[in-house]
């Protein structure tokens, strides 16, 4: 069954932002780059740092070190303090985390406590281990959040470039119930969205059919039902092109991103289970994983 | 009757300080961790006075102090805050605020940068409830 995006949805905003910097996989620049957001009601940016656990674990013979708790949190608060004042000269709110802990329960529980809109996080490479079995923390965080996750990567390595990850975003679109709330959710960020590229990319699967007419008939029916979404996106002022891929759906999501010369890929978070993502493979995961592009999954509705 | 201070600041290890020289003077301390806590208390308790730190997880002070100053019951409440955020950033965010459509709200009663020492924090409060 194809669910229409006049499904009801839940009402979704960016007031409330969540960063989580490790420093080194997100500075500066990265928030920087989103706070056109203000035009679509940012108003409060909360900063998390978490200290793993065994940074200050007890070592033989030394117990746990606190001093050494101490000088991680201070060295990062050193710079939430800079950040914070940069962010409270242009009139947003602005709080911190600083715990330790292990990093994903850790975030999961402030996004409930701080009932954060977004959450933004960096990408940090994988060890060979968490490959085998299941994933980074990032994989994890997006299993495991109730809200909209970006994954952020710089496009350019040039700093004085800015990057606007809304300006231009590519929504891959399958239907799910998460992608329809994607929809809905690019339609209330039109203040800062200059073109939203909707795209599916169909599998070989569906080239069924032994005549070229057959197979055309599938892409005119589902351009159809893209060109309905962007005249959904279009009655909200933003400006939205269809577009079809065949192949590979990883693949084709990545080519499409660098042809319509996107600043962002846009994802409904798979419904498959943990254990079935694992062995089947998960879209959202893979690409929020491996994609050159800052990745923003939406979850379903969790009502 | 001993006035009373309500201090709001998230760091425990801040808190233990700002009571212990609040004590240490003769006032009763309140503690709260975060601004929402702290509103509840100016209501529930009504201190004489707030010692109120700016970066704080739930409620930021900046709201708590915006709150109060907009509040026709608790406009006038005395605040100290204390902070690791430079006085002229939380001054320039009161006016980008009120450039956002906020209200234009008066500056604290007084400014205090962290780390302060007991005898700086001391003076401060006595300057405000000191007969």
């Amino acid at each position: 069954m194809i669910l229409t995006f006049k499904e009801p949805v839940e009402p979704m905003e960016i007031r409330k932002l969540l960063f989580v910097t490790k420093f080194e996989d997100l500075c500066f620049d990265a928030l920087r780059s989103l706070l056109n957001l203000r035009e679509a009601d940012l108003q409060h940016v909360v900063f998390m740092n978490v200290v793993e656990r065994d940074k200050v674990a007890m070592y033989r013979g030394t117990g746990y070190r606190k001093s050494e708790e101490v000088r991680l949190k201070e060295k990062a608060n050193i710079r939430f303090i800079d950040w914070a004042e940069d962010l409270f000269e242009e009139g947003l709110e602005v709080g911190v985390y600083l715990v330790v802990g292990r990093l994903v329960p850790q975030v999961i529980k402030a996004v409930e406590k701080e009932e954060a809109d977004l959450l933004v996080v960096g990408r940090s490479p994988k060890g060979v281990f968490k490959q085998l079995y299941g994933g980074s923390d990032v994989t994890e965080l997006i299993r495991r959040a109730s809200v909209p996750v970006l994954v952020f990567k710089h496009l350019t390595e040039n700093p004085k470039d800015l990057e606007q990850p809304f300006a231009r975003p590519l929504l891959a679109m399958d239907w799910s119930p998460a992608s329809l709330r994607a929809v809905e959710y690019l339609t209330r960020l039109g203040k800062v969205i200059k073109q939203v590229d909707v795209a599916y990319v169909a599998g070989d699967d569906e080239l069924t059919g032994s005549t070229g007419m057959a197979i055309q008939k599938m892409r005119k029916e589902r351009r159809r039902q893209l060109d309905e979404i962007c005249d959904q996106l279009e009655a909200a002022g933003i400006r939205a092109e269809s577009h079809v891929y065949v192949g590979d759906t990883n693949d084709e999501i990545e080519m499409a991103a660098r042809e319509c010369q996107s600043s962002m890929i846009v994802l409904g978070s798979s419904s498959k289970s943990a254990w079935v993502e694992r062995w089947l493979g998960s879209t959202p995961l893979s690409i929020a994983e491996d994609s050159a592009f800052p990745t923003l999954i939406i979850p379903p509705d969790k009502g | 009757m001993a006035k009373k201070i309500l201090i709001v600041d998230d760091d425990p290890d801040v808190r233990m300080f700002n009571v212990s020289v609040v004590e240490e003077h003769g006032y009763t301390p309140l503690v709260a961790t975060n601004g929402e806590e702290g509103m509840q208390l100016v209501k529930d308790e009504k201190p004489d006075l707030l010692l109120l730190d700016v970066l704080m997880p739930r409620e930021s002070g900046i709201r708590l102090y915006r709150n109060l100053r907009t509040s026709k019951k608790y406009k006038d409440l005395p605040v100290i805050i204390l902070s690791g955020i430079a006085e002229r950033s939380f001054l320039r965010s009161q006016k980008a605020l009120a450039e956002f459509g906020g209200a234009t709200v008066p500056p604290p009663n007084t400014y205090l940068e962290k780390p302060v020492e007991p005898e700086e924090l001391a003076a401060a409060i006595e300057a405000i409830l000191g007969e």
